[in-house]
């Protein structure tokens, strides 16, 4: 049925259904007219034999044999009929029968017994139905009985049924194919809006995502499949424009150490130069391809991260562990910066170890970076209902409300925004932000009154998400929503 | 004089690998496809190959395969560009010793390189290390220098003993964040020299000679040379 089209499915389906209970209302009414019949044919043979019975009522059956025998003939008027006079056990007196037809023997009515529509019997002759029925009449002639039989071959009746059943025949027939065609000319019209529909898909491509299906005139059952469409539609637009932003940031970006290393390279190759000049040259060039390098790797990072179901190896690992390598990593840095650390919480949290060391790791670079000196960094765990809360905050200048919604975007940099862990890629929360899709967790940023306060939120296990990354646990925190 | 092959395509690669491995003491062979490295490693004995997965005609992996079809016993380590995870549990299933994805930093590679021959000829690790008038006593996590007794942390001890063990090698900030600390990422924050700065105040400053080097650009080195 699949290779049908959806018209054709429907014409088929639709003459079917008028086929089957055209079929079914012919049969009734052919079954009915049928009964009808057999009972007024029944009935025609009762009053005959009853009218015999009543012109032989003391007659002297004899006599009116003998004298009226056409009298008998016309009672039965057509060639179907058989009529036979007899005494009980007697040759007949009087015999019509041109049909033929072999004489029924049956127990005959007795003559006060009275006739009714069950004393009618019925067999087939050949294909045609023979009815029949026998009756005794009183005489006047010893052995004051007469016995009447008589029956009708239905050829007449059968010939009207067979060209009634014909007719039937051929009105299901029409009606079907009639239905047929017009199912399809209704069903053609009727998925209009479908071929519309495709038409105007077919026209959409990725110089054109901005076109949207119009619902206004589809039809009801149509519309939640337009919208529907039209929400991928905003979805891949969007995804498609933030990855030509993100091509484009990245050549940018890679440039910049490029034209570096060129540019030195070229000036130091232009004439002979000191030993140590070449020594200073070769390492500036190892710091910018290493700068390089890391963006790729960042970059590359960032592409698996948005793979709906990349693997992470989550584990249980001890909140206190993770605080004290954390701890032991920083701690040089931040006294530098005569910052203090203060990390408060225990427990477990359910994460990959790795990245959630990088994860912290940057949040923390850039708390370290940006905390007035003298101030004291606070790192803490909280556990909810099915997920772990992690904040990383430090006292420092306010983060204006237009960066904090952009943070976490690939290359965005504002002035006062901070995306100085991996330095000069601007790619280091848009890690962070990759590291929680990964966990399918939250993060959010918040900033206000001398406070930052960066917050990630891991799940306990598994959950559903949207397909674009973002926490449907209305318990967590509110992960700050994409542009 | 250990022989390490170098299975690798990419003609510069192949050569600055050559030159790198024959300055810190080793005898070194390029080889730029995979069946003439397949042909090198079965004619001639060496101590390891260096294979890289990506290779004209036979790449890395059929040439590992092979290796392994004809009963070479020597040690291969993959080099390559793409290091997703899976390709690196290929890469360890397939029979390879270790894997490392490019760009990695030459100290890493000899790093490891060393981690795989001492696997073979058990190596052990010394309890006593000396380097001028520094000494390391490992299991009683003491040092000292010209006989003053130096207090140091956990951190400094680790960094210290990892340079004494690397010595005249130039360690790059990457290696050193993921060996002393176990991050094996750049958080691009200034941890190692923060660390080697600390340590250079108590093992250096107060002591005439300099035996941690900054190597601008690429990291840092420890030995007695000026």
């Amino acid at each position: 049925m699949s290779r049908f089209s959806l018209t054709a499915r429907l014409s088929i389906i639709l003459a079917v259904l008028t086929l089957t209970v055209m079929t079914a209302v012919g049969f009734i009414m052919y079954r009915t007219l049928e009964r009808q019949l057999m009972v007024r044919d029944d009935g025609a043979l009762v009053t005959r034999v009853e009218q015999i019975r009543a012109l032989l009522h003391d007659e002297d059956v004899l006599d009116l044999i003998h004298n009226k025998p056409q009298l008998f003939a016309n009672m039965l008027g057509n060639t179907e009929s058989l009529l036979v006079l007899r005494f009980p056990g007697r040759t007949p007196l009087i015999e019509v029968n041109p049909g033929n037809s072999p004489v029924p023997d049956i127990a005959a009515v007795p003559a006060d017994g009275k006739l009714s529509l069950a004393a009618v019997h019925h067999r087939l002759q050949g294909d045609t139905p023979f009815i029949y029925t026998a009756a005794q009449a009183r005489t006047t002639r010893p052995p004051y009985r007469l016995e009447i039989i008589t029956g009708r071959l239905m050829m007449e009746r059968t010939r009207m049924l067979a060209s009634y059943r014909n007719q039937i025949f051929a009105v299901v027939a029409g009606a079907s194919l009639l239905t047929m065609l017009l199912a399809g000319l209704v069903a053609r019209r009727g998925l209009l809006p479908l071929h519309r529909l495709a038409a105007q898909t077919g026209r959409i491509g990725s110089k054109n995502l901005s076109i949207r299906i119009d619902s206004e005139d589809a039809p009801r059952e149509l519309k939640a499949l337009i919208d529907a469409f039209n929400l991928m539609l905003d979805r891949l637009e969007l995804s498609f424009t933030q990855l030509s932003q993100v091509s484009a940031d990245m050549a940018h970006d890679l440039r910049t150490p490029i034209a570096t290393l060129m540019g030195q390279t070229e000036v130091a190759l232009s004439r002979p130069r000191p030993e140590e000049h070449y020594a200073r040259l070769l390492g500036s060039n190892f710091e910018e391809l290493g700068r390089l390098s890391k963006m790729i790797e960042n970059m590359l990072f960032l592409a698996r991260a948005e793979q709906a179901g990349h693997a992470i190896g989550r584990v249980w690992l001890d909140i206190g562990d993770e605080f004290a390598t954390l701890n032991d990593y920083f701690e040089g840095p931040a006294q530098e910066r005569d910052l203090g650390l203060a990390f408060s919480g225990a427990g477990r949290i359910y994460a990959d170890p790795q990245l959630l060391r990088r994860a912290l790791a940057n949040l923390l670079a850039n708390a370290i970076q940006y905390a007035d000196a003298g101030s004291t960094v606070t790192i803490s765990a909280e556990h909810q209902a099915g997920h772990t809360t992690l904040s990383v905050s430090n006292l420092g200048a306010d983060i204006g409300e237009e960066h904090l919604a952009r943070l976490f975007e690939r290359f965005y940099r504002a002035d006062a925004s901070r995306t100085t862990a991996n330095q000069a890629s601007g790619l280091g929360l848009a890690i962070v932000r990759g590291i929680m899709t990964l966990h399918q967790g939250g993060w959010r940023a918040t900033s206000a009154a001398g406070q930052t306060c960066f917050q990630l939120t891991f799940p306990h296990g598994e959950r559903r998400h949207d397909d674009d990354g973002r926490e449907n646990g209305a318990e967590a925190p509110a992960p700050i929503e994409r542009p | 004089m250990q022989r390490i092959l170098i299975i690798e395509d990419e003609p510069k690669a192949g050569e600055y690998m050559r030159s790198g491995l024959t300055e810190a003491g080793y005898v070194a062979d390029v080889a730029t496809d995979g069946i003439t490295g397949l042909h090198l490693a079965r004619e001639f004995q060496f101590d390891l190959i260096l294979l890289d997965v990506m290779l004209p005609d036979m790449d890395g992996w059929q040439v590992m395969a092979a290796l392994k079809n004809h009963d070479v016993p020597t040690p291969v380590l993959f080099l390559t560009a793409r290091g997703t995870l899976e390709d690196r549990l290929k890469g360890l299933a397939s029979g390879a010793e270790d894997y490392l994805v490019k760009p990695f930093s030459f100290a890493e590679l000899l790093a490891r390189i060393r981690i795989v021959l001492r696997r073979g000829g058990r190596e052990p690790q010394p309890d006593l290390l000396e380097l001028a008038g520094l000494r390391m006593d490992v299991p009683k996590r003491r040092v000292e220098r010209d006989g003053v007794r130096l207090a140091l942390t956990n951190k400094e001890f680790n960094l210290l003993h990892l340079f004494l063990t690397h010595r005249g090698q130039v360690l790059s900030r990457t290696l050193i964040a993921s060996r002393v600390w176990d991050m094996n990422f750049d958080s691009d924050t200034n941890v190692v020299d923060v660390a080697v700065r600390r340590l250079r105040q108590k093992i250096d400053e107060p002591f005439s000679r300099r035996l941690l080097h900054t190597v601008h650009g690429v990291g840092y080195r420890c030995d007695d040379e000026a």
